[in-house]
C-alpha cells in the first residue's frame, strides 16, 4: 500500500478519535489531534502524536467551528483531515473549506455530500436509480376517493398519517383495502380533535421493521463495491445502541440484492469514500426493503464489518481520499464469522436514559480472544455534558452468531466504568433477551419494552462489598498514616476491638431506590455484617490487585471498585451498583443552604422602615420583603427561597421584637408553609 | 529473652486451660447480660422515641472500627438488686477525631439514667482517669438526675454527685475540654453537665435541661409549660443559650461531637521513647496453661511475663537477689515499662529490690507494671527482727510517691500489707484490672479464719471452756464463706475497687492501650518522701 498522506488532522474527539489515530500510526502517518478546552489531555489528545486546541467546550466554537478546525489543520501542516463521524463529517462547507485552503477532505466530494443531505433530494435521486423507496403518496389535501386510489396504488399493508401530526398519534394501519373505507371517517375525525386538522397522508406500512444498512466504498475513477450488510434494529429512539454483521436476517441473494441497491445509490449520488446506505427491511419480508438514507461518512458501528471482512475501513478512506484505486474487487469481499458492537453511554437507563457526567474513577475495558474494544476514556477522564454521551464501543467477533454473542455478554461483565452511570447493565440485560439471542429484532424492541431500562433488585454482595471496601479503606488509611495495623499502636486498630466484646460499625448507604443500614463487625478476613436488621451474615474481604473479593454465604465473587463523591462504586457480573456513604453533617449542610418557605422573623427589635411586599406577591429567592431599622443599621429581609407572599403582618413604622413574625411565605409549587 | 517451660499437652496445663477458659466464659457471660443495658421493655421504649442505645451513641461517636477501652463493666453487679447493670453508665476511652477522650454515656434504659452510689462512683473515677491522662471528656447526657430513694449515699458527701460539677471545672482549667450532647432530660443537677461543659449540643425535641422539670414548676409556682418550652433544644439553642449546636437527632449530635473533637488541641508529647510494637515471641494463647488453677500453687510468674511483653524480651533486674520478686525492663506495644511481678511472698530483700526498681523506673521516666500476686510479707520473729516492716515501707514509700504511671493487673492473690506494696487501689494506679481467678482482702479466708478461731479458743481455753473441733469448723465456715464471697473478684469490681475485671488474654491490649492514654499526660518532676534505712 503506497503513503498517501503523511500528516492527517482527526476533527474529532473519543472513541473515532482514538480509531483513526490508530490506523494513522499502523501506516506510518503523523496523527493531528483538536481539543476543545473541555478535552485537554483527553485519550485522543494523549494518543495523538500532535494535538492543537480549537476552542472553547461548547462545540459550536471548537468542533463544529469550520474555520477553527481549517485553521488548525494551517497551522500544522495537515495534508488531510479526516472527520469520523458527527460534528463535520457531513457538512457540505467544510468540505468546500478544505478544498478552498488545499487540504484533503477525506470523505465523498460536496456534491454527493449536499445530495444525500436532503432527504427529498436524495430519495428522489436513487429513486430514478431502480433503489427502492418506501412507496406512498404525500400530496396536499388529499380527498377520500384520491386516498382509495393511492391506497390502490401503494398496497396493503398502509399507514395513515394526519398531515399536522407527529409522534405516532392518530395513525391507523390499514391491512385490508375493505378496511379503508370504515376507517378513513375515524381517522380524520380524530386527526382533527387532535390537531385542528384532518389532512391525511398514505404509505406503505413496514411491519415489525428491521434496520439494515450496506457498507459501500468508492473511489475516483469510478469503482464501487459493497461490504456487506450491519444490522442495526436494536435502536433506543432512533439511537442505535447494539449492531451486529451479517444480520441474522438476510440470506445470501437478499445481501446481493441490497447490496447492488446500495452501490446503485452510491453511483448515483457520484459518491466516492466510504458510505453507508441504511435500509428499513419489512420484519415479514426481507425482500420488502426500502431506501432510507445514505450517511456520507464512517459510521459509529464499522468495526463489525471491519472484523468480517477483514478491511480497515480508515485505511481504504485514506487510500481512496489520496486518488488510489481500490485494491479489492466486489468478489474480493467476503463476510466470514460474525461480529457484534455494543455501545457504552455515559447515561442512566433506569432514570429515563438521562445522561450523566462525572469523573471516571475506573475504566477496565476486557480483553482476550475475539474482543474489539474502541473507547474514548481511561480511567481519571471527566466525563462532562457538552458532547455525545457515547464513551466506547464493546465489539466481539465470533465464528457464529452465538459465539460473537456469548463473548459480548461475557466481555460486558468484565467490563467496569465506575464514576458515572452508564447503560452497561442494560447491555448485558439485553444480550440475554430471547428476541435478542434468537435474532427476532425489530426497530420499537427497545421502545416497546422500557421495564427492561429499570434497576434490578440490589443483591446483598453489593451491600457486602461496600462495607468490605469501606473496611479496607480504614486499613488502608492506617497503612498510609505509617500506623500500620500489625504490631503497633493498639488504638490504631481498625477491628473494633472491645474489652471483652467487639464494636461494629454502622454505615447508610444511599441506593437508588432505598436506604441500607448495615452494622459490621470484626476485620475484614472474618466480619459480621447485618443488613437493615437482618441475621448477621459472616464475610470474608480481599483485596486482590484493584480488585476486591468478597464472600459470602459460601460465595466468593470478585468486584470492581472505586470510591468517588463519597460514593462506592461496584461492579460485578454484568451489575454496576452505586452506594453513596451518607454523611450527617453533609446532608445537613446541604439541607441549610436550600432553605424554606415560612415565616420570616425580626433578627433583633427594631423598627420597621419599608415593607417591600404585599400578601399575593411573588418573590424570588432573595427579593427584599421588609427593612428593619435598629441601633441606626438597616437590615433589609430577604426571601431566602423563591415564594409566595402568604401573609404581610406589620406596617412602615411599626416597633417589633426579637423574633417577631413579620411576613409569612408559603412555597410556590406545593402551598405549603 | 524469655522462652517458656510449658508443656501444653501435660496434664497441669490441660487442668489451667479448662479452667480457666471457664472463668473467661463465666464473665462474658456476666458481661453479655450487663451489656444489655435496662429491661427489654426499657429499651424499646428508649428506641421506640428514635433514640439510641448508650452502646450505639459510643459506637457512633468514636472513630469506626477504632477500640474502646471500657471501664468498670461490671459495675454494681450484685448491688441494688440487680437493678442498675453496669451502674447505669457507660464509661470509658475512645478515640474520636482521632483524640483519645473519656466517653461518659448514661443508660436511660436503667433507672431513667438516675445516679445510684455506684454511679456517681463510676463518673468520678472516669473523670479521675480523665485528669490524670489528660483526656477529654465527652458526656452523652440522658439521666433524671440523682436516684432519690438513696439521696443520703449519693447527694451530700464530698464524692457524691456535686462532685462531678467540682471536676468539670477543675478539669477545664487543666485544659482538659469538657464536652456535652444531652440526648435525653438533664433534670435538676444533672443541668449542670452541659452547663459546666465548654461546649454543648442538644437533640432537637430530645434533650431537656432545666433545673426543676414541669412538675416541680407547677408544684412551686402554679405555672403549667411543657418539658420542651421548659428546657428543650430550641430554648437553650435559641433563647438561653445554655447550649451551642441545636442537633436535629442523636446520630447528628455524635458527628457534631466528633467536629468539636477535632478541634481539641493535640495531646502533650509522649513522656517516654516509643518503639515498634512486636508481638511476644511465646505464644500469647497459652496464658491460660500456664496459670495454676489454684492461687495457692506457685508458678514462675516469667511465664506470664514472656507472653505480654514485646518479643517476650524482658531485661531483669538482680534476677539473683530477692527471687520472690521478679524486677526488669520491658516493652508492651511499644512503650517502656518496668514489670514488677510476685513469684512468692515478699521478703526483706525483695521488699528492697522492689524500692530499688521502681526508684529506677521514676528515674528514667519509665511506666510501671505490677503484676499481683501476693499472699503478704513473710512474718515471724525473724523477719520482724530484721526488720521487715521497715524494708516494706520502703518498698510502700517508693510506690506511694513514683511520678510514672502505674498500673496494676491482680493476677492471683491479693492480700494484705503486699497488696500496699504491689500497687493495690489505694496506692493510686493510673489503671487497675482482675483476672477472673484474682481474689482481693486483707488476708486469705482460711487465714482469717484460723486468725479468729485462734483469738476465740484462747478466750474460751481462758475462760476455761472447751470447744470442740466440730464447733469450731461451725465457726471457721462462714468466716471462710464470707472472705471468699467479699474477696471475690465481681464483689470487688462491682464496687469499684479496681476498673475492671479482664480475660487473661486481653492483658496485653489493655495494657497497651492504658499506656496510650497515660501517655498523654506530662510526667511531673520527681519527688519521694523519707526512706526509713
Amino acid at each position: 500500500m503506497t503513503r498517501s498522506f503523511d500528516r492527517v488532522l482527526i476533527a474529532n474527539r473519543g472513541e473515532i478519535a482514538v480509531r483513526v489515530i490508530r490506523t494513522l500510526r499502523e501506516l506510518g502517518i503523523t496523527s493531528i489531534a483538536v481539543y476543545s478546552d473541555a478535552d485537554a489531555g483527553a485519550k485522543h489528545v494523549r494518543e495523538a502524536d500532535e494535538a492543537v486546541r480549537i476552542g472553547p467546550a461548547p462545540a459550536l466554537e471548537s468542533y463544529l467551528s469550520v474555520d477553527n478546525v481549517i485553521a488548525a489543520a494551517m497551522r500544522c501542516g495537515a495534508q488531510a483531515v479526516h472527520p469520523g463521524y458527527g460534528f463535520l463529517s457531513e457538512n457540505a462547507e467544510f468540505a468546500e473549506a478544505c478544498a478552498a485552503a488545499g487540504v484533503t477532505f477525506i470523505g465523498p466530494p460536496v456534491r454527493a455530500i449536499e445530495m444525500m443531505g436532503d432527504k427529498i433530494a436524495a430519495k428522489n435521486t436513487v429513486a430514478a436509480a431502480g433503489v427502492p423507496v418506501v412507496p406512498g403518496r404525500h400530496d396536499e389535501d388529499m380527498s377520500d376517493a384520491a386516498i382509495v386510489e393511492a391506497v390502490s396504488e401503494i398496497g396493503c399493508p398502509v399507514i395513515l398519517k394526519p398531515s399536522a401530526g407527529g409522534g405516532g398519534k392518530g395513525m391507523r394501519v390499514i391491512r385490508e383495502e375493505a378496511e379503508l373505507s370504515g376507517a378513513l371517517a375515524s381517522v380524520r375525525r380524530e386527526a382533527l380533535a387532535a390537531f385542528g386538522d384532518d389532512r391525511l397522508l398514505v404509505e406503505r406500512f413496514v411491519e415489525r421493521p428491521r434496520h439494515i444498512e450496506i457498507q459501500v466504498l468508492a473511489d475516483q475513477h469510478g469503482d464501487v463495491i459493497h461490504l456487506g450488510e450491519r444490522e442495526c434494529s436494536l435502536q433506543r429512539r432512533h439511537q442505535k445502541v447494539i449492531e451486529e454483521a451479517p444480520s441474522p436476517f438476510l440470506t445470501p441473494e437478499g445481501r446481493e440484492r441490497m447490496g447492488a441497491a446500495a452501490v446503485a445509490a452510491a453511483r448515483s449520488c457520484g459518491y466516492v469514500g466510504a458510505g453507508t446506505v441504511e435500509f428499513i427491511v419489512s420484519g415479514a419480508d426481507a425482500d420488502d426493503f426500502y431506501f432510507l438514507e445514505m450517511n456520507t461518512r464512517l459510521q459509529v458501528e464499522h468495526p463489525v464489518t471491519e472484523l468480517v471482512t477483514g478491511v480497515d475501513l480508515v485505511a481504504q478512506q485514506l487510500l481512496i481520499a489520496g486518488g488510489a484505486r481500490l485494491p479489492l474487487t466486489q468478489q474480493d469481499v467476503t463476510m466470514q464469522g460474525h461480529a457484534i458492537e455494543a455501545r457504552v453511554y455515559a447515561e442512566d437507563p433506569a432514570a429515563g436514559f438521562l445522561p450523566s457526567a462525572g469523573r471516571l474513577a475506573l475504566v477496565h475495558d476486557p480483553s482476550g480472544e475475539g474482543i474489539r474494544v474502541d473507547s474514548g476514556v481511561a480511567t481519571g477522564d471527566v466525563v462532562g455534558t457538552d458532547y455525545d454521551p457515547m464513551l466506547a464501543k464493546i465489539i466481539t467477533y465470533g465464528g457464529d452468531r452465538q459465539e460473537a454473542l456469548h463473548r459480548l455478554e461475557a466481555a460486558l461483565r468484565r467490563t467496569a466504568y465506575l464514576g458515572v452511570r452508564t447503560n452497561l447493565d442494560y447491555l448485558t440485560g439485553l444480550l440475554t433477551r430471547d428476541e435478542v439471542t434468537t435474532g427476532r429484532l425489530h426497530t420499537h424492541l427497545l421502545d416497546d419494552h422500557p421495564q427492561w431500562a429499570e434497576y434490578s433488585e440490589l443483591g446483598d454482595h453489593f451491600i457486602a462489598a461496600a462495607a468490605g471496601v469501606l473496611l479496607l479503606a480504614r486499613g488502608q488509611a492506617l497503612v498510609e498514616t505509617g500506623r500500620g495495623e500489625a504490631g503497633r499502636d493498639p488504638w490504631t486498630r481498625s477491628d473494633g476491638w472491645r474489652l471483652n466484646g467487639r464494636g461494629w460499625t454502622t454505615w447508610q448507604f444511599q441506593a437508588p431506590q432505598r436506604t441500607i443500614v448495615a452494622e459490621v463487625s470484626g476485620p475484614p478476613r472474618a466480619a459480621s455484617l447485618v443488613i437493615d436488621g437482618a441475621s448477621p451474615e459472616l464475610i470474608s474481604v480481599a483485596e486482590r490487585g484493584a480488585r476486591i473479593s468478597v464472600s459470602m454465604a459460601g460465595i466468593t465473587r470478585e468486584f470492581q471498585y472505586a470510591m468517588s463523591d463519597a460514593r462506592i462504586w461496584l461492579a460485578c457480573d454484568g451489575h454496576t451498583v452505586a452506594l453513596r456513604d451518607m454523611d450527617i453533617l453533609a446532608a445537613e449542610a446541604a439541607g441549610a443552604d436550600a432553605g424554606a418557605a415560612g415565616p420570616v422573623r425580626s433578627p433583633m427589635p427594631g423598627s420597621v422602615i419599608e415593607v417591600c411586599v404585599a400578601p399575593g406577591d411573588e418573590v424570588a429567592e432573595g427579593d427584599a420583603l421588609v427593612t428593619v431599622e435598629a441601633m441606626k443599621m438597616e437590615h433589609a429581609l430577604v426571601a431566602p427561597v423563591a415564594a409566595r407572599v402568604e401573609a404581610v403582618h406589620v406596617r412602615a413604622g411599626d416597633t417589633v421584637a426579637l423574633d417577631q413574625e413579620l411576613v409569612l411565605l408559603t412555597d410556590q409549587q406545593s402551598g405549603a408553609q | 529473652m524469655l522462652s517458656s517451660r510449658l508443656d501444653p499437652e501435660s496434664a497441669a496445663a490441660l487442668a489451667n486451660r479448662a479452667h480457666h477458659a471457664e472463668l473467661a466464659h463465666e464473665l462474658s457471660q456476666r458481661l453479655a447480660a450487663v451489656r444489655l443495658g435496662g429491661s427489654p421493655r426499657a429499651r424499646e421504649k428508649h428506641k421506640a422515641r428514635g433514640k439510641l442505645l448508650p452502646r450505639e451513641r459510643v459506637e457512633q461517636l468514636i472513630d469506626p472500627g477504632s477500640p474502646f477501652l471500657e471501664l468498670s463493666q461490671l459495675a454494681a453487679t450484685g448491688m441494688y438488686d440487680d437493678d442498675a447493670p453496669a451502674a447505669g453508665i457507660i464509661t470509658g476511652i475512645g478515640r474520636v477525631s482521632g483524640q483519645l477522650c473519656m466517653i461518659i454515656a448514661n443508660d436511660a434504659t436503667v433507672k431513667g439514667g438516675t445516679y445510684y452510689p455506684m454511679t456517681v462512683k463510676k463518673h468520678l473515677r472516669a473523670q479521675e482517669i480523665a485528669r490524670e491522662n489528660r483526656l477529654p471528656c465527652i458526656a452523652l447526657v440522658d439521666s433524671g438526675g440523682a436516684f432519690l430513694p438513696m439521696q443520703d449515699e449519693v447527694f451530700p458527701d464530698r464524692d457524691h454527685f456535686g462532685r462531678i460539677f467540682y471536676n468539670q471545672a477543675q478539669l477545664s482549667a487543666l485544659n482538659v475540654p469538657q464536652v456535652a450532647a444531652v440526648m435525653g432530660s438533664c433534670t435538676a443537677g444533672g443541668a449542670y453537665v452541659p452547663a459546666m461543659s465548654d461546649e454543648a449540643v442538644i437533640v432537637r425535641n430530645q434533650g431537656t435541661i432545666f433545673l426543676g422539670g414541669p412538675p416541680l414548676v407547677r408544684a412551686a409556682t402554679g405555672e403549667i409549660v411543657t418539658a420542651e418550652e421548659l428546657g428543650g433544644g430550641e430554648v437553650h439553642s435559641r433563647v438561653s443559650g445554655v447550649t451551642d449546636h441545636l442537633a436535629e437527632n442523636d446520630a447528628h449530635a455524635l458527628e457534631i461531637l466528633r467536629r468539636i473533637a477535632a478541634t481539641f488541641p493535640p495531646p502533650a508529647p509522649t513522656p517516654w521513647q516509643r518503639r515498634e510494637s512486636r508481638p511476644p515471641a511465646v505464644s500469647e494463647t497459652e496464658l491460660y496453661s500456664v496459670i495454676p488453677s489454684d492461687n495457692r500453687t506457685p508458678y514462675d510468674v516469667r511465664e506470664v511475663i514472656a507472653r505480654i511483653v514485646d518479643a517476650s524480651e524482658f531485661t531483669e533486674f538482680k534476677a539473683e537477689y530477692g527471687q520472690s520478686l521478679v524486677t526488669g525492663f520491658a516493652w508492651i506495644h511499644g512503650h517502656p515499662v518496668g514489670i514488677v511481678a510476685n513469684n512468692g511472698i515478699l521478703f526483706s530483700e525483695s521488699a528492697q529490690k522492689g524500692a530499688h526498681f521502681i526508684e529506677l523506673c521514676d528515674q528514667r521516666r519509665i511506666p510501671l507494671l505490677f503484676l499481683q500476686n501476693i499472699s503478704g510479707f513473710m512474718v515471724g520473729r525473724d523477719y520482724e527482727a530484721g526488720g521487715i516492716a521497715k524494708h516494706g515501707a520502703k518498698m510502700v514509700t517508693a510506690v506511694a510517691c513514683a511520678r510514672v504511671p502505674k498500673l496494676t493487673v491482680v493476677v492471683g492473690g491479693s492480700f494484705g500489707a503486699g497488696n500496699y506494696s504491689m500497687c493495690g487501689r489505694s496506692y493510686s494506679p493510673r489503671f487497675m484490672w482482675l483476672w477472673p481467678n484474682a481474689r482481693i482482702s486483707v488476708m486469705g479466708g482460711e487465714q482469717a479464719a484460723s486468725v479468729l478461731a485462734t483469738v476465740r479458743r484462747e478466750n474460751l481455753e481462758a475462760k476455761g471452756e472447751t470447744w470442740s473441733q466440730e464447733d469450731e469448723e461451725t465457726f471457721r465456715a462462714p468466716i471462710r464463706a464470707q472472705y471468699e464471697e467479699h474477696g471475690n473478684p465481681y464483689y470487688a469490681t462491682a464496687r469499684l475497687w479496681d476498673d475492671g475485671v479482664i480475660d487473661p488474654l486481653d492483658t496485653r491490649t489493655v495494657i497497651g492501650l492504658a499506656l496510650g492514654a497515660c501517655a498523654n499526660a506530662p510526667l511531673p518532676e520527681v519527688s519521694r518522701g523519707v526512706f526509713r534505712m
